[in-house]
């Protein structure tokens, strides 16, 4: 009865590229390697004001990120996406800002909180 | 004796190409529905062409009945083909290749999206025969994870137009040779032609003078979506209240 049920609420599904989530969890890893391997010519080939470990703080962030996800065409999905980021990196198609917009945004200027810095903002 | 038993099998088998309806009658049903539109400005359907078309689309239909779902004539005189996601490339080298079809020619492929269907994005191949000077289209479905085969095989010419549709709409086309972004920025996120992707987007993008680089920034939207009321209370159009339906379809006859 159970199986009757999970049958059909299961559907199928083309695969993008794994079969399971043992395989799309290879290819994040892989990938993960991947942009690990990567962070040293990064550093320096795009002159970037950031040290090594601070890109392994943010790459390490990046994919922790996505961990709630697992869903194998979703992973895969984000794995080809970011395979193609890593080759416009690597193939040097990225300029400085591109890199830089993967760490903290520090030119954001802080919402004004009190009454005055409002007014004098010009925001409600 | 032989040669006959060959043209007769050979007519059997290409009962509706194209290119033999220049002396066949019109189909007669094509020509009841409609009266003769005489006015100006409004455009008057082709109405060989329209015949030629749908004994065409029928054909079709016969020939690849796992693939084609439905058949409908759009504008008057427009064939389309609904086919299934699998059959793409089957489809697609079919009328390519076949000798009185030869829609060797990839116009265009669009997207469309509807976010309320299941399958939510609609893509569309826009293919032309210059043998027969002839146009018909090609639609297909998915959603935002299934793939769709890419038919680059079959028209070199869908390279930039899947990549194309992979920018904008993020459908993903296997065994595409070089799938990449082709129109938004190194380091863009998310599909701009997606409905539920804002007009303004979520970032903007400024050159910072202390920093000495373009730098991105999220964007604070002006104000909260609304939801517009467009219609309305009167009747736009009455002139077109009894119009010409926007799709009909073309149902193949039993046997």
């Amino acid at each position: 009865m159970a199986s009757a049920a999970i049958r059909r609420g299961a559907r199928e599904v083309k695969p993008i590229l794994s079969l399971d989530l043992d395989e799309s969890r290879k290819r994040v890893l892989n990938l993960y390697k991947a942009w690990f391997r990567q962070l040293p010519y990064i550093v320096k080939q795009y002159d970037i004001p950031m040290n090594i470990e601070q890109c392994r703080s943010v790459l390490r962030q990046q994919f922790t990120n996505m961990i709630a996800y697992q869903d194998v065409r979703l992973m895969d999905m984000m794995v080809i996406k970011s395979q193609m980021e890593l080759k416009e990196i690597v193939n040097m198609w990225k300029q400085k800002g591109h890199v830089m917009a993967y760490f903290a945004k520090d030119t954001v200027e802080p919402k004004p909180k009190d009454f005055l810095s409002k007014f004098l903002s010009g925001k409600d | 004796m032989l040669r006959q038993f060959l043209s007769r099998t050979f007519s059997r088998s290409l009962p509706c190409s194209i290119s033999q309806f220049s002396n066949r009658a019109i189909s007669s049903e094509a020509v009841a529905e409609t009266t003769i539109e005489t006015r100006p400005t409004v455009r008057k359907p082709d109405e060989v062409a329209r015949g030629q078309l749908t004994d065409f689309g029928k054909y079709v239909a016969e020939c690849l009945p796992k693939y084609i779902q439905t058949i409908q004539i759009t504008a008057g005189d427009e064939l389309e083909l609904l086919i299934v996601p699998e059959g793409v490339v089957p489809v697609l080298q079919f009328l390519k290749d076949h000798h009185n079809a030869q829609f060797a020619n990839l116009v265009d492929i669009g997207g469309m999206d509807v976010p309320s269907r299941h399958n939510r994005f609609e893509i569309i191949y826009n293919i032309l025969s210059l043998r027969y000077n002839s146009r018909i289209r090609v639609k297909t479905y998915t959603d935002e994870l299934t793939p769709i085969e890419s038919c680059n095989e079959v028209f070199k010419a869908a390279n930039w137009y899947e990549r194309e549709i992979w920018d904008m709409y993020g459908v993903f086309f296997s065994n595409h040779p070089d799938l990449r972004r082709i129109l938004t920025d190194y380091g863009f996120e998310g599909h701009p032609f997606r409905k539920d992707f804002p007009l303004s987007g979520y970032v903007e993008v400024r050159y910072d003078d202390e920093k000495k680089r373009v730098v991105v920034e999220p964007l604070e939207l002006a104000q909260e979506f609304r939801k517009f009321e467009l219609s309305a209370p009167w009747e736009q159009f009455p002139n077109f209240r009894n119009a010409n339906p926007a799709a009909e379809e073309v149902v193949p006859e039993k046997k």
